[in-house]
């Protein structure tokens, strides 16, 4: 097997492997919030995972970020196994590999557009004249490089997610999280988030979201992996609409 | 239980951290203000209370018995603004040859007294009986203490009957050295009466002149020879203190500023805090006024617990602090204790001021709407900030310390109080290293001093059943000169003399020998040339009225020596003159060496020479000089390191509570930085600069203002004059250590906070939006 900037790519010429999560255990005290998971997700895939509230979605999510660690079992992700690596390590990794979307956004209140998408590119030593310059570009990518100077305040909720998904990709990231990216917006705002998330997956973003919305889902998406008590209860391919698995 | 109550215990329970804080910050700050008050209190309310216990007099006046009847000056007490008097007694002046029970020899003055009780100067025995038949004396004591056992000493004053001790007393208005019963006084041939007045109105000199003036008015001319108010009694008895009052006193107030700033902060700061927590509880049906009552109550409960412990810690260190400050200063009957009002005054003036600085934001609280509590969480951040964030974003710093720099913006007012704290934590610090290098330059040898061990050799005394020297002065001086490693030999002779225009004696230091001039260690003016020039501390200048170029007449048993004085020792004694040994001689012939100091060639073994010393002449006692700081010296250094620490310690706290409440309103942030990359370093790093500029600034501001507090007080130590290359103590590598002393500060409070924030869960904090 060989790595690339992608994960870890198969014998079999499939796209490499960007996450590997194995016999994954998380617990909170007595509560079991992940109970034994399997999942890999191949380069370029846009994946969808769903499940009813407390089913462990937003947990492996957070393990796939290196947020948190597992109780037990291994997460791989671009071919680095998380649970090798310290603090430090995990945010210099989700740095150069990570991208995350918030359903509330989490833009610094303090700071404009530009300023927020710049800050995620400055905090690994680039010059600010250049991660503005980047974020500018990316602003407009999406739409919203009129309101660069803008505070988060002051922008809709749809621009909010905008200037949060340019400041994901700002590192360009091998791997995008998304943690209910939807959620907190109006259906017309919702639906431009949704054809971004689309052409960005079109262009060769890996993309991991979660999600209670089956639209959100089913439009972004090529696969879903469905949870429930901490279990992957059924893996499908949303196109054929066929399991490809059933826990 | 009222759901105040109940809401204040929930919300107490739940900021555990918060509420240790409060209560540590009031409990430093409570220590630091009982012990600032109780020794600036300490300072005159003693003698105060003793004098008044005493009813001591406002005025002791001696009158010459041949221009005056006792029949004239008992009409006195019936003047005008005379509120009670006693007297006349008869007053003798004994002239004492030899030292007596510790006393140089000079003069005594003996006072006829039936008893000690009277409606002035009611004396206090300490000791002993008083005097009821002739050839007995009472002898004033100027300390409490347990002098029994020099009861029954014999005093052989020259020209006249031996007396025995049969007491020993204490007059807070010093009325005499001593005193014998009427009958004994009148056969002592007694050259004056002396009458005490306590006047209607006495709080100043002028009164106190006024009072006399008009008491005296029909007297005959040149009756009165002089007098005594108590207020140069009370100066002198608070004249050792002086030179430490101004520091306690910068202190004392620093303490207090910091104190209410790092409260107010603190408290503010649990209040703008709680916002999310204030909207529940209107959402839940609480009225404003109970929402400001919970706030209340909630800092109350840590403060009163804080204040209590602090007023306890306080109480207990006043005691020893109090001895140490006043130790070797004539205290008479005055108890030194730190004032018992602060015992109830502390618990309810602190916690009063805690529930002021959290009225204000509490008030907010008030006003503002339950729905915007609850979405706003914390209170809204200012377009100033915004526009710091933004241009700090742009420049080459690091990003994480750009953050950082940009964090104090968004809060002004809380940003303001913190710096205020550091600030006077760096004037402290800087305060107190100036002083420190001040005293410890002038405890040091004089400039022109050669290097060497240095051996102090006192001389015995019959007095005190020692042995004399058999060689006599100048064979002493010469076995010291001869004795192998010695360098260089100075004596000190102490007289106790009369002052002529003055009731009180003072006494007479004459140096001698190869470092006398050395010895006089003169700051301001010269070192006197000849028998008719003297030295005199500023606390003597001051309390004679007198300034350098004045002259007095000095007297010794009759003798009278007109002098000039020509300079000023840095700490010179309040009732001492200073003069070289050709003064000595122009007023007596007779022996009066007390000390030697010798100092040695550099490499003598002290202790070996001073044992060669006392083996050859056993009236001479020998033994190696302590190279310590005096006590002036060490009581001022320490104190202001107490108070340094404390106040440190109070100023890290307030930034402690700063970046607290800071990572907790941004949490969100936080979460949202490391989740984006911010390596926990850089957290560490972000947080810690929000404090470390202002510590830098604080810095900045405070040093000078430091510096300019410490020349303030070396220019106004009334008891200590130091020479210019004393209060130039500032040098570039100190100052540049002292700005570094904001920036510590700073970094010291902001460490734990730092670490806490980057070891925050980011999953539980990102989750939990």
């Amino acid at each position: 097997m060989t790595t690339d900037r992608h994960g870890t790519t198969g014998h079999d010429g499939a796209p490499p492997t960007v996450v590997d999560l194995s016999g994954v255990h998380k617990e909170y005290g007595d509560a079991k919030a992940l109970d034994g998971v399997d999942l890999q997700i191949r380069a370029g895939e846009a994946v969808a995972v769903m499940g009813p509230s407390g089913c462990g979605k937003s947990t492996l999510l957070n393990m796939v970020a290196g947020l948190d660690r597992p109780t037990a079992g291994t997460v791989r992700v671009h071919g680095q196994d998380l649970g090798a690596l310290n603090e430090t390590g995990l945010a210099l990794f989700r740095r150069r590999n990570i991208g995350m979307i918030f359903q509330f956004f989490n833009l610094i209140d303090d700071l404009p557009a530009l300023d927020n998408v710049a800050l995620a590119a400055q905090l690994t030593g680039t010059p600010a004249r250049q991660a503005r310059r980047r974020a500018v570009e990316l602003l407009d990518e999406l739409g919203v490089a009129s309101r660069k100077d803008t505070y988060p305040a002051a922008l809709s909720g749809g621009e909010r997610q905008r200037v949060a998904v340019a400041r994901a990709l700002m590192n360009r990231p091998a791997l995008l999280l998304a943690d209910e990216p939807t959620g907190a917006l109006d259906s017309r705002s919702g639906e431009q988030v949704m054809d971004l998330l689309i052409d960005l997956n079109q262009i060769g973003q890996t993309l991991l979201i979660v999600t209670h919305d089956p639209k959100l889902a089913a439009r972004c998406a090529g696969r879903l992996v469905e949870f429930a008590d901490g279990r992957v209860a059924r893996e499908s391919g949303i196109d054929e609409g066929t399991p490809e698995r059933t826990a | 239980m009222s759901a105040v109550w109940r809401a204040s215990r929930a919300a107490v329970a739940r900021r555990r951290l918060q509420t240790a804080v409060i209560g540590l910050v009031v409990f430093c700050a409570t220590t630091t203000v009982v012990l600032a008050l109780s020794v600036l209190t300490a300072a005159s309310a003693p003698f105060d209370a003793a004098f008044d216990g005493q009813r001591g007099a406002h005025a002791v006046a001696a009158f010459d018995a041949a221009r005056t009847t006792p029949a004239q000056l008992a009409d006195t007490a019936r003047r005008p603004g005379v509120e009670a008097a006693a007297g006349p007694f008869a007053q003798a002046d004994l002239d004492m040859p030899e030292d007596w029970l510790g006393h140089p020899p000079g003069r005594l003055t003996v006072v006829g007294r039936a008893d000690p009780a009277g409606p002035v100067d009611r004396v206090e025995l300490l000791a002993g009986r008083w005097a009821t038949a002739p050839g007995e004396i009472v002898v004033n004591q100027g300390f409490r203490g347990s002098p029994a056992s020099m009861l029954g000493a014999r005093l052989t004053p020259s020209g006249a009957p031996p007396l025995v001790v049969v007491g020993f007393a204490n007059s807070m208005s010093k009325s005499a050295g001593g005193w014998v019963t009427p009958e004994q006084a009148a056969a002592l041939h007694p050259s004056g009466l002396q009458m005490q007045y306590r006047f209607d109105s006495a709080a100043t000199e002028g009164r106190v002149r006024a009072g006399l003036a008009a008491a005296t008015a029909g007297l005959p001319e040149g009756a009165l020879e002089s007098a005594r108010s108590y207020l140069t009694l009370k100066s002198a008895y608070s004249a050792l203190a002086d030179s430490y009052l101004p520091f306690i006193t910068v202190f004392g107030v620093l303490g207090l500023l910091v104190s209410v700033l790092i409260v107010g902060n603190v408290v503010s700061g649990a209040v703008v805090s709680g916002y999310r927590h204030i909207g529940v509880l209107k959402a839940l049906g609480f009225t404003p006024r109970q929402v400001v009552a919970v706030y209340l109550a909630m800092v109350s409960v840590p403060a009163v617990v804080g204040c209590l412990f602090g007023t306890a810690l306080g109480w207990a260190l006043s005691g020893p602090v109090l001895r140490v400050t006043f130790a070797g200063i004539e205290t008479g009957t005055a108890a030194l204790e730190p004032p018992a009002w602060l015992v109830p005054a502390c618990p309810v003036a602190v916690p009063a001021l805690v529930a002021v600085a959290a009225l204000v934001p509490a008030s907010r609280a008030h006003r503002l709407s339950a729905a915007r509590a609850i979405a706003a969480g914390s209170a809204p951040r200012t377009g100033r900030g915004l526009r710091v964030q933004r241009a700090l974003s742009g420049t080459r710093l690091p990003r994480a310390v750009s953050l950082g720099l940009g964090q104090p913006f968004a809060r002004p007012g809380r940003t303001a109080l913190t710096m205020s704290a550091i600030v006077l934590g760096v004037v402290t610090v800087t305060l107190t290293t100036g002083l420190s290098s001040t005293m410890l330059a002038a405890s040091a040898p004089p400039e022109g001093s050669a290097a060497g061990p240095r051996v102090r050799v006192q001389v015995g005394s019959a007095a005190e059943h020692q042995p004399v020297p058999a060689l006599g002065e100048s064979g002493s001086a010469a076995l010291l000169r001869s004795t192998p490693g010695a360098a260089a030999v100075t004596s000190r002779a102490l007289v106790r003399l009369g002052l002529v225009g003055h009731d009180e004696t003072v006494f007479g230091d004459f140096y001698d020998g190869d470092e006398a001039a050395l010895a006089l260690h003169v700051v301001k003016g010269r070192v006197p040339a000849g028998p008719n020039e003297v030295i005199a501390g500023p606390a003597f200048l001051d309390q004679h009225g007198l300034k350098l170029g004045d002259r007095i007449t000095l007297d010794l048993r009759g003798r009278r020596l007109p002098v000039t004085v020509v300079g000023m020792p840095l700490e010179g004694n309040a009732r001492a003159v200073g003069a070289t040994a050709a003064a000595l001689a122009a007023l007596t012939a007779e022996p009066h060496v007390v000390e030697y100091d010798v100092r040695l060639a550099p490499g003598t073994d002290a202790a070996a020479y001073a044992a060669a010393v006392t083996a050859a002449e056993p009236g001479l006692r020998a033994s190696a000089s302590s190279t310590d700081p005096n006590t002036a010296t060490a009581t001022v250094i320490g104190f202001s390191t107490v108070f340094t620490l404390l106040l440190s310690v109070v100023a890290a706290l307030g930034v402690f509570n700063t970046v607290l409440l800071n990572v907790r309103e941004r949490r969100r942030d936080l979460g949202m930085l490391k989740s984006i990359g911010m390596t926990p370093r850089q957290v560490v790093a972000m947080t810690v600069t929000s404090v470390a500029g202002l510590g830098a600034v604080s810095g900045l501001l405070g040093i000078p203002l430091g510096m300019l507090a410490h020349r303030l007080i070396v220019d106004h130590v009334k008891v200590l004059v130091f020479a210019e290359s004393m209060k130039d103590v500032w040098h570039a590598p100190q100052l540049a250590g002292l700005a570094l002393a904001g920036v510590a500060i700073a970094v010291l409070g902001a460490l734990v906070p730092a670490r806490s924030a980057a070891r925050l869960t980011i999953a539980e904090v990102l989750h939990n939006e």
